[in-house]
């Protein structure tokens, strides 16, 4: 299986991972704990080099898990090495191995946290793993181009271009043709203005106790 | 897949000291190939393409032909065919021309499936021999490199002397590689050999090919060598070989190689997955070297 996130064809050295001079094995005890939590809460925080390393090592290890299953003796002393609490290779078998199972994009998501002053020059970032439990960290984008705002924006915006192209013709563009163009895209403007003002008449606005909507 | 070079990271020492006597601007970007795997690829497949590949399916799943061995058995069948893992070094385009020239001269020349471990007689055009032919037996201690400059190294003893002789198996003066016995052994490189009495590493020349019976699997011969005295070439306490006897070497030696060990090494997921080919290329690589063994073996022989 391909690895389905950008890893760097170097390992990072992480040489301050655990306290100095702690060389490969303190990169490696640090990743460990940073895999352990990963796979624990799903999402972590932690410096944005060090979480791009435990990526590369979260994805491979869910990789062979999903390609070997938990009866595969060298995969489960993978899980075995990487995942120090130990009630964690049940986890990762019975409940992430049925979770990934048929995805094809990766498994985590890596986001840069922002670098409030004054800060450092080491920027923070989340790790998480897909299809978990909390809110997303990313709001999810609407779309827009259907409020009556982005409408009368798009139409006026016609207007404009057409009053451009058509000035040598006397004839000037209106709120007709531009309302032309959009029966003819298939563009339906809803008659909101009707709406509104019938709706106004109906209330009864007191401007002193009136509150803003 | 993704391949991610930051403009901060340092290059490999070798090719920043040619940089460097060439006299050429150290940066890490590659310019030799501008057009990257996979977009070539991409437009192979693309519909606006007129020499769309439309057959082209690496997932597909193997014919009968194509299963005489899989794709894992491949590797060890045909290591002269996976390209080097190493990022600057692999071209998509160069690796198929490669493969093309190699099996072009496989039609030529038999070259037969052996490992390290292996006994095999190879005999070359030389001009200064008598007879303008030379042929050399010896047991096989290691082979490398990667396509075209794939090379294995025969081991012998003669008049007490060892000679080790190394040979680019796709070399157009070779004019013959003949196993006489096909196994394996329990290491991959068999250089302790060389502190090995000689017993170990003497093959006769005139010895004739043992017979392998057919669709049986490779013998592992699991022979246990017993090296000379000291002073030896390699700390091989260090090597976890699997093919000596006990060193019995004192105490402190063993105490320094558990020092220096990685134990942690063989778990290491991302290091060994940088080291190899991705399993998903290698079943493309696969599926190219069997249409073109199939397309050349079709070829009038030139």
């Amino acid at each position: 299986m391909a690895l389905r996130i950008r890893y760097r064809m170097r390992h990072r050295n992480m040489s301050k991972a655990m306290g100095p001079c702690g060389g490969p094995l303190g990169r490696i005890t640090r990743l460990r704990k940073l895999v352990t939590g990963v796979v624990r809460f799903e999402r972590i925080e932690s410096v944005f080099g060090w979480t791009d390393e435990t990526r590369g090592y979260v994805e491979r290890m869910i990789q062979e898990a999903i390609k070997h299953g938990d009866r595969h003796g060298p995969t489960m002393e993978l899980a075995d090495f990487w995942l120090l609490e130990k009630d964690l290779i049940h986890k990762l078998f019975k409940v992430l191995v049925p979770r990934y199972q048929n995805y094809t994009t990766a498994f985590t998501s890596q986001y840069m946290l922002p670098n409030k002053y004054p800060g450092g020059k080491i920027s923070m970032a989340v790790l998480e793993l897909k299809g978990n439990c909390y809110p997303p960290i990313k709001a999810k984008e609407r779309d827009t181009s259907q409020l009556l705002t982005n409408i009368l924006l798009d139409v006026a915006r016609q207007d404009y271009v057409l009053q451009k192209l058509q000035i040598n013709n006397s004839t000037r563009p209106s709120m007709e043709s531009a309302s032309c163009w959009h029966s003819q895209n298939n563009v339906i403007i809803p008659n909101y203005v009707d709406e509104i003002t019938t709706h106004i008449n109906t209330l009864s606005i007191d401007p002193k106790t009136s509150t803003e909507v | 897949m993704c391949l991610v070079s930051k403009s901060k990271m340092a290059l490999p020492t070798r090719l920043a000291a040619k940089c460097v006597a060439k006299n050429i601007s150290i940066n890490p970007v590659r310019h030799t190939n501008l057009v990257t795997g996979w977009l070539l690829e991409k437009h192979r497949k693309s519909k606006l393409n007129k020499q769309r590949v439309t057959t082209d399916d690496p997932l597909a799943p193997l014919s009968d032909q194509q299963k005489e061995f899989s794709v894992n058995e491949y590797k060890f069948v045909y290591p002269d065919f996976l390209p080097d893992p190493v990022w600057y070094r692999r071209d998509t385009i160069r690796e198929k021309l490669e493969r093309r020239d190699m099996l072009r001269r496989r039609k030529v020349l038999n070259i037969p499936e052996f490992y390290v471990g292996s006994i095999m007689s190879v005999a070359v055009s030389d001009a200064k021999a008598p007879g303008k032919h030379n042929r050399f037996v010896g047991i096989c201690i290691n082979r490398g490199g990667h396509g075209l400059r794939h090379y294995f190294t025969l081991r012998n003893v003669i008049d007490g002397i060892g000679v080790e002789v190394s040979y680019d198996m796709y070399n157009p003066t070779l004019k013959a590689i003949e196993v006489l016995k096909l196994e394996k052994r329990l290491d991959e490189e068999l250089f302790y050999l060389r502190d090995a009495p000689a017993e170990y590493s003497t093959v006769p020349f005139d010895m004739d090919p043992v017979p392998r019976p057919l669709g049986a699997s490779v013998f592992i011969n699991t022979i246990k060598v017993k090296l000379g005295p000291r002073p030896w070439h390699c700390r091989w306490e260090r090597e976890n070989l699997k093919g000596v006897q006990d060193l019995g070497l004192p105490q402190r030696f063993y105490d320094r190689a558990a020092l220096l060990e990685q134990p942690w090494e063989k778990y290491d997921i991302m290091k060994r997955y940088r080291e190899q080919i991705d399993e998903d290329d290698l079943q493309g690589i696969y599926q190219d070297f069997l249409k073109q063994r199939a397309s050349i073996s079709q070829m009038k022989q030139s």
